[in-house]
């Protein structure tokens, strides 16, 4: 899988395609700032950018904002957004209704190797990745009579999973349960929250996170 | 002093008295009348009162002898009717000389200096050619034709030199034309020129008087056209009439100016009146209208300031007295207090901007304090603002310099750390391997700390993504339902801080004091302000005052020249409201 890195620290560029490099992907290029981004996005067309929210001249919101830009000119280029702050806010007007290759992490995730190259391998799929602090914000947000309230823990955290953009699959390894396990809670939290069950992965994401926003 | 005016007054009656009789004896109808006769001088006594009156009031201001002396020069006129030769020749000589004198008077008013060029050269030639042409009329006078306006008695000219009827004719026609017509024609000019040039206040007071020498004027005018003309004689007598009262109009447009005069005094006491119930910010208008000048400007001086300020103690540039503006500087204690900066015409009033400047000195001195606290007050506005703007970047400035330096290069140093405990692969000895993982443990747990301490300092969202995302995060950070709506416009950062930190405080107290349910944060744009609310359903009874954090708060939106409010009555809940000017 062909990666763009974009980040103004150039340690954490090295860190980042090193270890990206031994999990097996191909790093074609790296950029430190966002116009550097958009012309190695356009010229080598990767499957995947990894982008830092913050980058030189002003140190606000480049990288984010040319996440966007390369979101709408070339759909085909996952896009996995990285920041020092993760606010729910933020992330939903970053993948705007389009869950398919969007990824919105903390940057500490990438510490958590596995999980990470994980994370970007399933964003590179066309998959979704969400922070789990930015799902927690909105789970944790309190509600007048919420149906969220009549989950029960497991639920709640199988449901927090696939706001995440974990596949079943995904889930059952990273609760150790078998399958049908996860497909129990998974029709249970759907009949609770009176959501229309979907085989898509991309439409469960949005109708959970929807559901969650709301 | 009185008794040369009371013996010049006595000259007059005697003079006018004599002229009556010289027209009355040797003018027949209808030529003259004794009602005619009696008008003319009843019209020279007229400028002997208004002369007499202001040379009383204004020694030192030259109207009131010039004007004494248009009297004597228009009574002296009638004598030349006289027969007798050495009177005729001596006062047929002078006898223009009055209506020169008038144009004179009216032209000095009301100063009684003529300062301006063209006015001087015009007047040296209404001189010239008012006392040339009867001499050389004189000179050539054999007496065998009878003088116009004259009855048919021939004089006897004592200067004869060479007679000639013909040149006698010429001369007189010439005179006509030249005296009535052309000169009387550049005096309205003038005078007219001199009225549009004059600030709104001399304009106010040249009016009646500018008007009488028109009337004057087109008289002469008139009369000069009708030299060349057949004139009938009900035309001349309307024409007399019509001289008259040009001649009347003009000093009792002066006793009017002199009266006006005497109506400012009373203004002066009226304000003394006034000005115990006079703020501070209506001085101005109160002195205005005591000095009977809409264009007044009063400014203060400020010693510790070194310069002049206005009433709201906005400061104004030095005040400068010139042609267009005049300045009276006022003193208080032998120390500089205000200037007035007024209209020109009001320096031939000295007393009166005396007088006023003397009843108002107590109110300046109270207003120039007041003033000065309003500059000083602006100028600590100011500072304030500057102060938390200074501090809102200040914090930005650390919150950036942590994100892009110690966050940035702990992350990639445990990056490092986790990609070295990985390389060790499977025969890494477990007491390393359990160091570097605690190592890596620690920094994730330091980089944790480290974000929330630069959150704290100031939210990163509100940086990146502008208000509504960061009322938002705040919002869903906070264990009450809230709801949140914002503008999604992107406002100046210290707009933007300032909203975002009422919000946060204010939501803090919800939270800590209020035992509300819910509560609600709206920021939106109206009409050039951000304004902030954040509403609950809790206990009420918060005050912006004392020690609270909202005090803080007030203070913080009022630095930005905004207004801070809390409305809390005990049990129906608390509404914080700020207004922030945003230009943008």
């Amino acid at each position: 899988m062909r990666v763009v890195i974009a980040d103004d620290s150039v340690l954490l560029r090295e860190g980042l395609a090193r270890v990206l490099t031994e999990g097996g992907f191909e790093i074609v290029a790296q950029a430190a700032d966002a116009d550097e981004l958009r012309q190695a996005v356009r010229r080598f067309k990767p499957d995947i950018a990894i982008v830092d929210v913050r980058m030189p001249p002003t140190h606000t919101d480049e990288g984010a904002r040319a996440a966007v830009e390369i979101r709408a000119e070339q759909p085909e280029v996952a896009v996995l957004v990285l920041s020092q702050v993760v606010e729910a806010a933020h992330a939903m007007r970053l993948f705007s209704e389009r869950p398919e290759g969007f990824g919105y992490l903390l940057k500490d995730r990438v510490l958590e190797i596995d999980d990470f190259l994980e994370a970007v391998r399933r964003v590179g799929r066309g998959g979704t990745a969400i922070d789990p602090e930015v799902i927690g914000q909105l789970v944790g947000r309190r509600r007048e009579d919420s149906p969220l309230d009549e989950l029960t823990p497991r639920e709640r955290e199988v449901l927090e999973l696939m706001a995440q953009g974990l596949s079943n699959r995904g889930i059952c390894e990273k609760l150790v349960v078998s399958p049908k396990t996860v497909e129990t809670h998974v029709n249970s939290i759907f009949g609770k929250l009176g959501l229309m069950p979907t085989g898509d992965e991309h439409r469960r994401v949005l109708a959970v996170l929807a559901y969650l926003r709301s | 002093m009185r008794i040369i005016l009371a013996l010049l007054a006595l000259a007059g009656v005697v003079v006018g008295v004599l002229a009556y009789r010289v027209q009355v004896d040797n003018l027949p109808e209808p030529l003259t009348t004794t009602t005619r006769a009696m008008a003319t001088v009843v019209a020279a006594w007229s400028f002997l009162v208004a002369g007499l009156i202001a040379w009383l009031r204004r020694p030192d201001n030259r109207l009131g002898p010039l004007m004494v002396a248009t009297c004597f020069a228009l009574l002296a006129r009638q004598f030349r009717y006289s027969h007798d030769p050495l009177a005729f020749t001596v006062f047929f000589l002078v006898g223009e000389l009055g209506y020169v004198l008038y144009t004179h008077v009216a032209l000095a008013y009301p100063s009684g200096r003529v300062i301006d060029r063209l006015e001087r050269t015009f007047l040296v030639a209404a001189y010239t050619v008012s006392l040339a042409f009867p001499l050389a009329i004189l000179l050539t006078y054999d007496a065998t034709e009878r003088l116009r306006y004259f009855d048919p008695f021939l004089r006897e000219s004592l200067l004869l030199v060479t007679g000639s009827a013909e040149l006698v004719r010429l001369l007189q026609d010439l005179y006509g034309g030249v005296a009535y017509g052309v000169l009387a024609c550049v005096f309205v000019l003038l005078v007219v020129r001199r009225f549009v040039r004059a600030t709104p206040r001399a304009r106010r007071l040249l009016a009646p008087l500018l008007l009488a020498a028109v009337v004057a004027a087109l008289w002469a005018l008139l009369n000069g056209i009708l030299t060349y003309a057949e004139t009938p004689p009900d035309l001349t007598y309307d024409l007399f009439w019509w001289q008259i009262i040009g001649l009347t109009a003009l000093p009792m447009a002066l006793l009017a100016g002199l009266l006006r005069a005497r109506l400012a005094r009373v203004h002066v006491g009226e304000l003394v009146v006034h000005l115990d119930q006079t703020s501070p910010g209506e001085l101005r208008d109160e002195l205005a209208l005591a000095l009977n000048d809409p264009t007044l400007e009063v400014a203060f001086w400020l010693p510790e300031q070194g310069g002049y300020v206005d009433a709201e103690g906005n400061s104004v540039p030095m005040p400068i007295d010139g042609p267009e503006r005049a300045v009276t500087r006022i003193e208080h204690e032998g120390q500089a207090l205000a200037v007035l900066v007024h209209d020109p015409t009001l320096r031939d009033e000295p007393k009166l901007v005396e007088a006023v400047a003397a009843a108002a000195r107590l109110a300046l001195v109270n207003a120039r304090l007041h003033a000065e606290v309003r500059s000083q007050l602006e100028m600590v506005q100011e500072s304030r603002a500057r102060i938390v703007t200074a501090a809102d970047e200040e914090r930005r400035r650390i919150e950036r310099d942590l994100h892009d330096g110690a966050q940035q290069r702990l992350v990639a140093l445990a990056l490092e750390l986790r990609s070295a405990q990985r390389r060790l692969g499977e025969e890494r000895d477990p007491e390393i391997d359990q160091l570097l993982e605690s190592t890596a443990d620690e920094l994730q747990v330091a980089l944790q700390e480290l974000r929330e301490l630069a959150q704290g300092i100031h939210p990163g969202i509100l940086t990146q993504g502008g208000l509504a995302p960061a009322l938002e995060s705040l919002a869903a950070r906070v264990p009450l339902p809230v709801s949140v709506a914002a503008t999604q416009e992107r406002l100046p950062p210290d707009v933007e801080a300032t909203a975002y930190f009422v919000a946060c405080e204010a939501l803090t107290n919800v939270v800590k004091h209020s035992g509300a349910t819910k509560a609600s944060i709206r920021a939106m744009r109206d009409d050039g302000m951000l304004v902030v609310e954040v509403e609950d359903n809790g206990v009420g009874g918060a005050s912006a005052g004392g020690g609270s954090g909202l005090r803080g708060l007030a203070d913080r939106v009022e630095a930005h020249g905004g207004h801070f409010r809390v409305e809390s009555s005990p049990g129906s809940g608390t509404r914080v409201l700020g207004e922030i000017p945003c230009a943008s």
